[in-house]
């Protein structure tokens, strides 16, 4: 954005005090505001955040050391110079204790007006400066594996986008061969882009980022939105999904809604992916004395038993001979019991080959009686 | 190019991606202007008047996106420009999906008028853009 000049505000109630200042700021091509009383100042720093003031200690009415006093909360790095009549080393010492920067006794020559606000405004850029990198830093480090991943995506992503333009004939003709392949690579380049993604989640979680702030929360109309959300996939995998729907008493657990979520959705979708065909997915949803257990079975190929003590393991994947469906990334599950995990809950899994696989989600229910604002219970 | 119709900005620190955006809009007789950083950006929002504004979020910064698209909302240097319809075009919300650390509203900054994600469909984009282009 473009520099301009800093901008002056003086608060003075004498006028020929104000132009006087005026007339030498601004033939060294400061902005200036001026204010005859402190209300009057205060309410011009919080309008044009200016980025010094200069105010007259003794005034009446607001007084130039309660002006100074009210500038802190507006910018606490404003550079602030008094001026007044009466210099004596006391009212120096009580307007630098209340946030000036520095003093200038009157009457001043244009250069100590001069000299005086440049060094409070060098020292305030100063200390902007300062501030700017150490916020920059802290968002750096916060931002890291976004970063990270960002500059892992882009290529990816520029790659992409060409394809779309071909895709869509805006680099000449396209046969269906063409198309075919440029599909293929698509497909190739998603699951990349999946790959880093959940690996993404994996360094968060790691860094104990990835859980939000807890919320009481109904798992029923989670299931309720999840089921909804992947209906059609398993329609197109010719697979039924079975599930009770959202009428029924609430289970509430305090949980990261996101996470629980990706929980969900990612052993659903296993789930469907992992099936046979005209197979069945079926989501039960209980409780006992102290846990929420959600329950979701597959009639699919199901995993061998001595695959079963590694299926949580990060990178671990059942090679399937004759298979067609894109590999995962083998992470899915590590992250679902890492997430699990941070809820204080457990991921249990059974399978028996040839029949299916059932993944069961305990998580501690919410203690009772939470606010329940508004709306009586259905 | 038809000289009536709308004039488009791309900023974008992807020089590939702009290449892209160009070929679309063009391919749909739409002017195109395209800037690569939030410098540039504002040169080009300032002297060209662009119509609707196609803007990355990550590019020399993090956000830069964020504060260009809040300063054309609120600065007095863009009041020229403070009714331009703004669309984010990021892989952001991809990259992290809704885990991105960093929510515009959160920190009082003006949003987008809508988000597209990378890579864009060329119907899509044109049919956002139609969206707020029609009269």
């Amino acid at each position: 954005m473009t520099e301009t000049a800093p901008l002056v505000l003086v608060i003075d109630d004498e006028e020929a005090m104000r132009d006087s200042c005026s007339q030498i700021l601004l033939k060294d091509r400061y902005r200036v505001e001026t204010a005859k009383d402190g209300v009057t100042g205060i309410r011009l720093v919080r309008d044009l955040h200016p980025a010094a003031v200069i105010v007259d200690l003794k005034m009446p009415g607001m007084s130039g050391f309660e002006v100074l006093e009210s500038l802190p909360g507006i910018d606490p790095h404003i550079a602030a110079i008094v001026i007044t009549g009466y210099a004596t080393v006391d009212s120096a010492v009580e307007a630098m204790k209340r946030g000036a920067h520095d003093f200038l006794p009157k009457p001043f020559t244009p250069e100590a007006l001069r000299v005086i606000l440049a060094r409070s405004l060098e020292r305030r850029r100063l200390v902007l400066e300062a501030e700017a990198l150490r916020k920059e830093k802290q968002l750096l480090e916060e931002n890291f594996v976004t970063m990270v991943s960002h500059q892992l995506r882009s290529p990816l992503v520029a790659i992409q986008q060409n394809f779309e333009i071909m895709l869509a004939g805006l680099a000449g003709a396209t046969d269906d061969r063409l198309k075919a392949m440029i599909h293929k690579a698509n497909e190739r380049l998603n699951a990349l882009l999946r790959l880093i993604n959940e690996w993404l989640d994996l360094s968060r979680i790691g860094q104990g980022r990835f859980v939000g702030a807890f919320q009481r929360l109904d798992v029923r109309k989670t299931l309720d939105r999840l089921v909804e959300l992947m209906a059609p996939s398993a329609r197109d995998s010719g697979v039924s999904l079975e599930w009770a729907g959202g009428s029924g008493p609430a289970f509430d657990v305090m949980a990261d809604e996101q996470a629980l979520e990706q929980v969900f959705a990612n052993l659903i979708n296993n789930a469907i992916r992992y099936n046979k065909p005209q197979g069945r997915v079926r989501i039960d949803l209980r409780d006992d004395a102290d846990s929420v257990i959600v329950e979701i079975q597959d009639t699919g190929i199901g995993i061998a038993p001595e695959h079963l003590p590694s299926i949580f393991d990060q990178f671990f994947r059942v090679g399937r001979p004759g298979d067609k469906t894109p590999k995962g990334s083998g992470l899915g599950l590590s992250i679902a019991k890492k997430l699990v995990e941070a809820h204080h809950g457990r991921i249990e899994v059974r399978s028996e080959v040839g029949v299916g696989t059932s993944f069961t989600v305990r998580l501690p229910r919410a203690a009772a009686g939470g606010a329940m604002a508004g709306g009586a219970p259905a | 190019m038809t000289p009536n119709r709308a004039k488009i900005l791309v900023v974008d620190d992807d020089p590939d991606f702009r290449e892209a955006m160009t070929a679309i809009l063009t391919a749909a007789s739409y002017g195109v202007v395209t800037a690569s950083n939030v410098s540039e950006g504002t040169k080009a929002i300032l002297s060209e008047r662009p119509d609707l504004i196609l803007l990355d979020i990550m590019m020399d910064s993090l956000f830069d996106g964020y504060s260009l698209c809040h300063a054309i909302r609120s600065s007095k240097e863009f009041e020229c420009a403070r009714g331009t319809p703004v669309i984010f075009v990021s892989a952001v919300r991809q990259i992290a999906g809704s885990r991105f650390g960093f929510k515009g509203e959160d920190q009082g900054l003006s949003g987008p008028e809508d988000y597209i994600d990378k890579p864009v469909k060329p119907a899509d984009l044109l049919a956002r853009i139609d969206r707020f282009l029609k009269k």
